[in-house]
Order: structure tokens, then sequence, then C-alpha cells
């Protein structure tokens, strides 16, 4: 059933899907020049598209894809963030890459030959009920989902907090050091104990 | 009447020259040409069709010619519906079936498309007030299925109210209505409101032929006496776009008969052949008629060697896509009624013919009535047999029939034995919804689908015959971006999210499964999947037309069940999203004291990433996001799985398939 032009443009969407990497764990922030840069190390970049997020809630992590110019280029850029914690635009969280996937595209191509059928069923029809069922399932599931992402981002939101307080700390313990050392007391308790601190 | 011989071509006649041009003389230019069983001339306004497209986009045929390679093209100057430059538009009011003639220069004003684009004829009347335009009469306007008086500059992209002298280098004499058309005698009064869409339900019109020959017809064969056409829809509201037509070319009969055209356009997802019937089809029906999207017009052209008056009624008809024509005789009635409806391809038709010898060589003609009747009876739950009257045709005309008809035969066959084979309704695929309304409750399950799919692979298949224009028109003036009609949308609350659709799908199938489920268009657009996207439940937004639509749509799904292919029942629910403020992110850390500072340098500087270093602190906490990450896709991981294989269950228990 289908052409033979629509078939080569699946095949040529397919070739772009495989040379694209999906990356999350973005900030916000982030914008196109800094995506750009950041994966200019490790090929060229041919495309940045951000995911826009419509249902979701607003402060889950933005996601982008990213094509490259070829397979090798992506598979370097996902083996890489695999191995090193790899941070844009901000630190410590580690931004993700993993090959990108068909249906994370907007401007995917219709599948060739595929037919899509529907039909109302009706309401005596043994799978009527059945169908119901799923639908409720199909609920069901989002909502969970939707709880999971909750819990999620929850937890990030806890592990940054705590992380601020680690890292404030940590400033500060350097901040104090430092101190000791420009206001002349670590000099002075040298001398107090006979020691040198050059 | 050109014979159809591989019946793969849609049948295509060449008709008046007009002259040769391209740089080797080449090129042959015309003025009129035969598509299809419609003849089409200069300046005639059609409809032509783009794939993906709801409505199909209206131009005036401004130039016809033949390249040297065979290939047939026309010059579309263009019209412009009020929603495809609604940018531009203003505050200014639009009528419903107004269009803008396209004027200046510049993308958009005209171009060339390939001649087998053309699917239909259009009725656009010019309601200019000009002097220079020959003003429409009220039957005219009544059948117009579009009006224009306004232009839309494509340069300067304004809307103008006054036409100018030459458009697209085309005289405006051509552009407005035409004398011709005035001084035509309008042999019938033909309703063709076509335009069910813009809501006007307006009933359909007696037609009466004046007895006795026509004034202005010359040929001598003819004689149509005392005939009393009368579009037996009439009398129900959903006879919009039911059309009458007069077949007056009976030349070798006896007096007073009556060709007639009982044709309805299987190419067309979304007939109304059952105009006539028992009055059950009538609101959602007048949806339908902006989809006659690959219906052809299907003509007998015999109508061609009709004296003028004739071939004026031919162009009135020839508009309208959805058609049926039903003339009844007072002498020669045939009534067809279908006793049995055999599983193959023929329905045994018992013909109660007054006039019985017009019926000897047709032997063409009663196949493919029967296949009609065949949807007719299938239509009427009642077995009521169908009244459709129609008098006998003479042997050409029925053969010419034949002819036109036998490419859409074909597919119309598929589709009668479908649907014959389930004894259901094929309205059912149009308006699936009322099955559970009328129907009784014993219909097949499976029909409507295959139905569908049937319906499918007939689009398909047109889709070949007849290529879309060239240029993608949609994108010459874009529409406003998704986000802003989301917006709007969600103020106007026709905003619905559906679910549990294939993530695979993409956004305009959505729109076909929105089309074809509640005879509705639509903008779709499918949720994008990300890490944490459910594989088994893919997520559309769509926008409705009208808040009404919307909650229609989600009623509909939530009480009944649209099942899909791969048994995946559709759910729907009606959503706002509201952009909260400014979105936050976890995990991004900057040191209180040194924000300031930081944040300058960020705004600054272009590259910002790094690989983390071990033995920092960074690097550790990177380990604990990583972690975290970790455990959340394990997390997902495990709900996703539990939940397929809870829709696994439940879906073996699901028979269809």
């Amino acid at each position: 059933m289908a052409s033979p032009s629509t078939q080569t443009d699946y095949a040529a969407f397919e070739e772009k899907v495989k040379r694209t990497v999906y990356l999350d764990n973005l900030s916000p922030h982030i914008t196109e020049p800094v995506m750009r840069s950041a994966l200019n190390q490790f090929g060229n970049v041919k495309s940045v598209h951000f995911i826009p997020n419509y249902i979701e809630p607003r402060n889950i992590p933005q996601c982008a894809l990213v094509e490259m110019e070829d397979l090798m280029q992506a598979e370097a850029v996902v083996s890489m963030t695999s191995h090193h914690y790899f941070m844009v635009s901000g630190m410590p969280r580690p931004v993700r890459a993993r090959p990108a996937e068909v249906t994370m595209f907007d401007d995917r191509p219709k599948m060739p030959g595929r037919t899509i059928q529907c039909q109302w069923l009706d309401e005596n029809d043994p799978d009527f009920k059945v169908a119901q069922k799923i639908k409720g399932l199909t609920k069901l599931n989002a909502a969970q989902s939707a709880f999971l992402l909750k819990q999620q981002l929850q937890e990030e939101e806890s592990l940054a907090k705590y992380q601020q307080d680690i890292l404030n700390a940590n400033y500060k313990k350097h901040e104090v050091i430092d101190n000791i050392m420009v206001d002349g007391t670590a000099r002075r308790l040298a001398d107090r104990y006979n020691l040198s601190c050059d | 009447m050109v014979e159809a011989d591989g019946a793969e071509n849609l049948e295509f006649e060449w008709g008046k020259k007009r002259g040769v041009g391209g740089k080797k003389k080449d090129v042959q230019f015309y003025e009129t040409f035969t598509y299809d069983g419609v003849e089409y001339t200069l300046y005639d306004s059609v409809y032509l069709y783009k794939e993906g497209e709801p409505d199909p986009y209206v131009g005036k045929i401004i130039k016809i010619w033949e390249n040297s390679d065979k290939t047939k093209k026309v010059k579309i100057l263009w019209f412009f519906r009020p929603c495809e430059i609604q940018n531009f538009l203003g505050n200014e009011d639009s009528a419903e079936n107004e269009l803008f003639l396209a004027c200046g220069e510049g993308l958009g004003l005209a171009n060339v498309n390939p001649l087998e684009a053309i699917s239909g004829k259009c009725n656009v009347v010019c309601t200019s007030k000009d002097n220079r335009n020959p003003q429409p009469s009220d039957e005219e306007l009544q059948a117009a299925d579009f009006i224009f008086f306004r232009a839309f500059d494509v340069g300067n992209r304004r809307i103008l109210d006054k036409i100018e002298e030459k458009v697209a280098g085309i005289e405006v004499k051509f552009i407005f209505n035409r004398i011709d058309l005035q001084k035509t005698n309008v042999v019938l009064k033909l309703d063709s409101d076509k335009k069910g869409a813009s809501g006007n339900a307006i009933a359909s019109y007696e037609t009466v032929v004046p007895s006795q020959q026509t004034p202005t017809i010359e040929h001598t064969n003819l004689k149509t006496t005392g005939i009393s056409i009368d579009n037996l829809g009439k009398d129900n509201a959903g006879s919009n776009s039911s059309l009458v037509k007069q077949k007056s070319s009976l030349r070798e009969k006896p007096t007073s008969t009556v060709g007639v055209e009982s044709d309805e356009m299987a190419k067309s997802n979304d007939r109304m052949e059952n105009d006539f019937n028992d009055g059950t089809k009538s609101g959602p029906i007048v949806k339908e008629n902006t989809d006659s999207k690959a219906s052809l017009v299907e003509q007998k052209s015999l109508l061609r060697k009709q004296p003028a008056s004739s071939i004026g009624t031919e162009v009135k008809i020839s508009k309208t896509n959805n058609r049926q024509e039903n003339v009844s005789s007072d002498k020669t009635t045939l009534r067809f009624e279908d006793d049995s409806i055999m599983v193959g391809k023929r329905v045994d038709i018992e013909k109660k013919v007054k006039s019985a010898k017009d019926f000897g060589e047709m032997e063409d003609r009663p196949s493919k009535r029967a296949k009609f009747d065949g949807f007719v009876k299938v239509d009427d739950k009642n077995k009521k047999s169908p009244q459709i009257l129609s008098t006998g045709l003479d042997s050409n005309d029925a053969k010419a029939l034949a002819t036109v008809t036998a490419l859409d035969d074909k597919s119309r066959l598929k589709l009668a034995k479908d649907t014959q084979v389930a004894e259901k309704d094929p309205f059912k695929k149009v308006k699936p919804d009322d099955k559970t309304k009328f129907s009784n409750g014993k219909l097949p399950k499976a029909s409507p689908g295959r139905a569908l799919d049937e319906d499918k692979k007939i689009d398909h298949q047109i889709m070949e015959v007849t290529r879309r224009p060239d240029t993608d028109r949609s994108r010459w003036f874009k529409g406003l971006p998704w986000e802003d009609r989301m917006k709007t949308a969600n103020e106007q609350g026709t905003l619905v999210l559906l679910q549990n659709l294939d993530p695979t799908y993409t956004s305009a199938e959505v729109e076909d499964i929105v089309w074809h489920g509640f005879k509705e268009s639509c903008t779709a657009k499918m949720i994008q999947q990300t890490s944490i996207s459910s594989p088994h439940s893919g997520q559309a937004l769509v926008i409705f037309k009208t808040r009404e639509a919307a909650e229609i749509a989600v009623r509909k799904l939530d009480e009944g069940c649209l099942l899909l292919s791969n048994g995946r029942p559709l759910v729907g629910s009606k959503i706002t999203c509201y952009p909260e403020k400014k979105p936050s992110f976890f995990g991004h850390l900057v040191i209180d004291k040194l924000k300031h500072q930081m944040q300058r340098e960020m705004k600054e500087a272009v590259s910002t990433s790094h690989c983390s270093q071990p033995n920092t602190i960074e690097y550790e906490m990177a380990m604990e996001w990583c972690l975290l990450q970790e455990r959340s896709d394990c997390a997902w991981k495990k709900l996703y799985e539990q939940q397929g294989e809870a829709l696994r269950k439940l879906k073996s228990s699901l028979k269809f398939k």
C-alpha cells in the first residue's frame, strides 16, 4: 500500500533517529547554543530540539533531542555520559544521554503500510465491558505514573536540598580555613607551638 | 464517450484547444477538459485536495495545458478560507462560506498543480457589489458553495475590499460571475446545499422541470414532458447534499421518459445515500460535507453533447460532491426492492418497471444499481424497500454510466460487499455513534472497523489516483504556533487529552482517528515520549473546533468505547494546561554567597559544560544523583512492567483482535 516515497521518507527518518541522542536531566535554562557548544566537543551537532512539556508538572527536567552528524558521534555522546559525569550549565547533576526513539519525535512521518482501524463497540458486545475495564486501567496507570513522578520529584528536591547543605557547610569550612591563614591566626598558633607554617 | 479501457485511470478527455506555447511549441493549452465525467472549463472553480487537510482547497482554473511529456497541468488561482488567513483578518468578520480571492503578488497567489489534483467542481459565487460583476440571483446564491467579495493581497498580506482590474494576469471579468451563467436557462432549481458545514440545514427543494422541451434545447430527440423531479430527500433534514439532477439525454427513447441517475459517490467516505430513508440521519451529516475528500464527481458526460442549457445545469450539478440524484418521472417509474442480499457481489433486485422495455439492454446498469441498492437496503434497517424512483434510460446512457463508474465500482464493490456481508448499515462507519442509538443491537461488531479499514484503503487508492497539490499550502501562511493555539483552546475549553493511543501514532493519524470517530476535524498533537513516558499508552492533545464538540467527544468516549487497532479503547478527558510560573529545577547548586557572581558568569558564558573530575565534591554529588536516577529508573521500569502485565491480561479476554 505504501508508496515508495513514503517508504524512503520513513527510512530517512529512521536514519535520523539513529544519529540522534536523547538528553535529559537538563536545566530549563539551557538554550540551544549552550547545547550545541556542549556537544560539539564530540562531533557536529546538526539540530537541537527541546521536547516541550505540556501536561506533566512544570518542574520536571528538560529533555532534548540532539541530532548529530552520524551514528558514531551519537554513540560517542551516549558512551561519554555513561562513563563520565557530564555537566552542562550547572552542577552537580549530570546530564544523561540515551539513543533516541521514534516515539520521541514530533515530526515523525507516518509508518508506511500501517492502517488504523477503529470501531465503536456495542454495549451488548462482550468486549465492551473489557474495553471499559481497560479504559479504567489506563486511567489508573496514568495516575500511578503521575504519583511516581511526583515522588521522584520530591526525592530530587530533597537530595538537592541535602546537597546544598553539604555544599554550604563545605564552603564554610574552607572559608574558615582560608580566614585562619589570612588573618594571621595560623601564624600565631605556629609561633606558639614552635612550628613553621610556610 | 470514452469507453473505459483499463479502468485504471479516471476517464479523461481534452476539450477545446486554445493554442500552443512553450519553447518548442510543444505545450498545448486547452480551454476545456473532461475529467472523471465532469467537464471543466477555464475559470471554473474547483476543489483540490491535499492529504492531511480536512478541508479541500478551493481555487479557480486559470490555465490548462499539457506538456510534451503528456503531463497535464492546471494553474490555480487560489481562494482562501477565512481560517487560513485568520492572522491577517484582524477583527473583520467573515461568513462561514466566505472565501477570499488571492491577489497581489507573492507566494500563495497561484500555482501549478497536476490536473489530477482536481477533485470536483465548486460553485463559488461572487457577491461583490462591483458594477463589473454580474449580480447573482437568489437561486444562485442559494446554490453557492462559497461566496466571495473580498480579496487577500498575498504580498502585503492585507484584505482588500475591492478587486483589482487584473488578478494574476487574468482580467477581472473572468473572476466575477459569468454572464452566460446567468443567461442560462435554469432548468432545474438545484439544491446543492453542500455547505452543510456552515450549518445551514436547508432542506432540498422541490424541483420541477418545465414541461415540454426547455426553450434552449435544440436537440430534437429530447423530449421531456411533464417531468416532476422530486428530491425525495426533501422531507428530512439530512438531505443537505442531495441533488437533483436531470438527465435529459434520452435520444432513442419514446416520449416522456427521463433518464435518471441515482448515483452516489462511493469514493467519498461520507456518503449520504440514504437521504431519503427513514429520516434517521439528520444533523450529523451536516459535518460530513466538508470532508468531500476523495470524492470525485461522477457525471455522465453524455450531457456534454447536450445543448447549452443542460450544460449549464450540469455545471451546477457537478460541483456537489456528495450527491444524490433522484428523478422521478410521472410515467416511468422504477422501483428497486432488494429482497435478498447475496454474500457475493450482486444483489438481486426486483424491478418493477412499468416501461420495462427500456431496460432491455441495461446489463451494466442493474449491477451498478445493485450496489447502490445494497447500500440503501442496508441503510434501511426496517427492511423497508427504499423508494428509489428512477426512470428508464437508454442504453447509451447506461453504458456511459457504467464506464464512468467502472473504476469507482471496484472499490465500491468491495465496500458494498463488506457491508453486505456484515448486513449492517454502512453508515455506521460514517457515524459510528449512531449505532447505539439506532441499532437494535444485533449488529455484528467487526464490521465498522473493517469498513473503516476499507475506507482507508479507498482513501489510499484515491490518494494515488489524484495527487494532492504540490505545494503545501498550509505552510504559506502559518497558523498560530501550537502553544498559542493551545492557550486559546485552554481558554475556550476545546482541549482534550486522549490516552491509550499507540505511542507510535503520528499527530496526523490521531486527527484521522478523531475524524472517523467523531466526524470532527481537529488539530492534534501527539505528546512526545520521554524516558518516563508510559510505553503502553500514547497521549495526544486534541483541539476541537468548538467546546461542544470537545465535550461531546469526551462524553462519547466515556460512555461508549472507541476501540482502536490492537485492542486499545480510547480514553479522553478534558484538560486544562495552565502553565505554572517559572519551572524550577533541582540539582544545580550554587554557593549562596557566590550566587550573584555565578549568575553573571553564566550569562556571559556560552559553553559551560565539563566532565566531572574524580576526587571532587562535585563528583561525589554527581554520583548521588546517578544513584537516585538509577533508583527511579528501576521504579519506572517496575511500574510499567506491572501495568503492562495487567493490561495484557485484560486484553487477552478481548475477542476483537
